[in-house]
């Protein structure tokens, strides 16, 4: 990408709740189109709170967030969020959902926008459930419906905030493969905020690690150049990529360490 | 072993086992045993001149009561004032409520407004106030569903801000992301969202229309079931008040089954 200025950017983000920090060291982060990156730390250390600010659904203290140059605000339809939980709509069959995320696309014709419904129903596997309810069907193919709505909605961003996070081991696994395809063919700059390490390095071309609250980086890792673009289960297996995940589990537990001794 | 051993805890503490569920044939059976126990109790009680008849009539006399007044005219034409009552007084509760309910709980500023209001008026009982109700509205119709609206209305508004306040912020937020503007969100999504809930909110206020109606006509009508119970009293026709206290009973139980079928019918999807 010849891009000047990043796609996405941090400038100077700060975030207070009240008197208590989330970010209070000015956060600064660029991200450049197409990426997937992963936002990695323990639980309560701010990364998701940075994401929901990419989606306006959090507005930073101070400081700024810019996407093509502009700064973010209200939630719109350019930062499409998936959640971990009430990720679908229960009162709306599994294509119905998927349809709803075209809900507010003007541009659209009715007829495109089934169309569009069909296209992503297939694509996430789930043609066969299209008149199933989100009770009927496993928590893992109710995370494959809200990706499909997001992504009809054709969003500029793609946030996710820890989806697969309720999901048995063995369909994490396959929906992460998926997800990383889905991501690679559409081309979304996509940021995915996860407490999982592996789950970080099998699905991030770059990750950004935070130590505990309030949110600070411990490392900006390029895992591209480290494990390659290709993702399957002969890389998961691979020696290079346990020597990443390895990596980065000691510096999550070296910095949580000394943040006990302080 | 392990098989003779789960049987002989299923013989000795069988339906006894705490918290454990039962066969549904016990479920039913339990349930006729206990009403036959009750009504065979009552009639002994009458039978062995516990107490007179003419302070509890068997059974089986209102029974007979209870179907003699079905089919000479007595009780059916006050049965549908009583019903029209009802349903006028919560269908008016349930108009105003549900959207008050709803901007009480998107709107913090409003909710903040009315709710210490509605508050304090949801604890004025309903016979305290049935004197300023004839005094305002006479003792003509319009009071008796003005009591009966005063009686839930305030109640309901405050259950449907809750229902609304419940819906997960999830679902709003995924709204917004795609591009809906916080009020477009009401009807795709606020309302579907809290409708199971609203319709449990709903059938409950609906029994207390009940409680309040029969109040309502015992004190100022001249029809309806409160009416036909309170005149049934003045001649210690006791036997009549019991068939009116059960009319009432079966037209809550019936009205309440009918609502739950179609809430199930309605959220097959849950």
């Amino acid at each position: 990408m010849e891009q000047i200025s990043p796609y996405l950017q941090f400038r100077n983000v700060t975030k207070f709740f009240g008197d208590v920090p989330v970010v209070q060291e000015p956060f600064n982060l660029s991200i450049p189109a197409g990426q997937f990156t992963v936002f990695l730390g323990p639980s309560g250390c701010g990364k998701t709170t940075l994401m929901r600010m990419i989606g306006g659904l959090d507005t930073p203290t101070s400081g700024e967030i810019l996407l093509q140059g502009r700064p973010v605000g209200e939630p719109d339809i350019r930062r499409g969020m998936v959640f971990q939980s009430y990720s679908s709509f229960p009162w709306l069959t599994v294509r119905k959902n998927i349809e709803f995320g075209m809900r507010f696309r003007k541009d659209l014709s009715f007829g495109q926008k089934k169309d569009r419904a069909e296209h992503f129903l297939k694509l996430v596997g789930l043609g066969d459930f299209a008149t199933s309810y989100p009770s009927r069907i496993s928590g893992g193919m109710r995370q494959r419906v809200a990706i499909a709505r997001t992504l009809a909605a054709d969003p500029d961003v793609l946030l996710m905030d820890e989806p697969f996070g309720a999901l048995d081991a063995n369909l994490r696994e396959d929906l992460q493969f998926e997800l990383r395809k889905i991501q690679k063919n559409s081309g979304k700059t996509t940021i995915f905020v996860t407490h999982d390490v592996e789950e970080a390095v099998f699905l991030a071309d770059r990750i950004i690690v935070f130590g505990s609250r309030p949110a600070h980086v411990i490392a900006d890792i390029d895992v591209t150049s480290l494990i390659g673009a290709e993702r399957n289960e002969t890389v998961r297996d691979s020696e290079r990529f346990f020597h990443l995940r390895t990596e980065i589990l000691h510096r999550l537990r070296g910095r949580q360490v000394k943040a006990v001794a302080a | 072993m392990t098989a003779v051993a789960s049987s002989s805890r299923k013989g000795s503490g069988g339906l006894f086992r705490f918290r454990a569920s039962i066969p549904q044939s016990a479920t039913l059976l339990a349930a006729v045993t206990g009403a036959a126990a009750f009504l065979g109790g009552w009639q002994l009680l009458v039978s062995l001149h516990v107490v007179a008849p003419v302070f509890l009539p068997t059974p089986l006399k209102v029974a007979q009561t209870f179907i003699r007044m079905c089919t000479d005219g007595s009780m059916l034409p006050n049965t549908v004032v009583s019903v029209r009552r009802v349903w006028l007084a919560f269908l008016l509760s349930a108009l105003l409520a549900v959207p008050l309910g709803i901007l009480m709980s998107g709107y913090r500023i409003i909710g903040a407004t009315l709710e210490p209001m509605i508050d304090f008026i949801r604890y004025l009982p309903v016979p305290a106030l049935v004197p300023l109700a004839i005094i305002w509205f006479g003792v003509g119709e319009s009071t008796k569903i003005f009591l009966l609206w005063l009686g839930t209305f305030f109640q309901l508004v405050l259950m449907i801000a809750a229902d609304m306040k419940r819906i997960p912020n999830e679902y709003f937020e995924t709204a917004y992301t795609l591009g809906a503007r916080p009020r477009e969100t009401l009807l795709p999504v606020a309302l579907p969202a809290m409708l199971p809930q609203l319709m449990d909110s709903m059938r409950i206020s609906l029994g207390w229309c009940w409680t309040y109606v029969i109040i309502a006509e015992i004190v100022a009508s001249d029809s309806g079931l409160g009416f036909v119970i309170w005149t049934a009293r003045r001649f210690m026709k006791t036997d009549q008040v019991m068939a009116g206290v059960i009319m009432i009973g079966l037209i809550g139980l019936v009205t309440d089954q009918c609502l739950r079928l179609l809430h199930r019918k309605l959220f097959r999807y849950q």
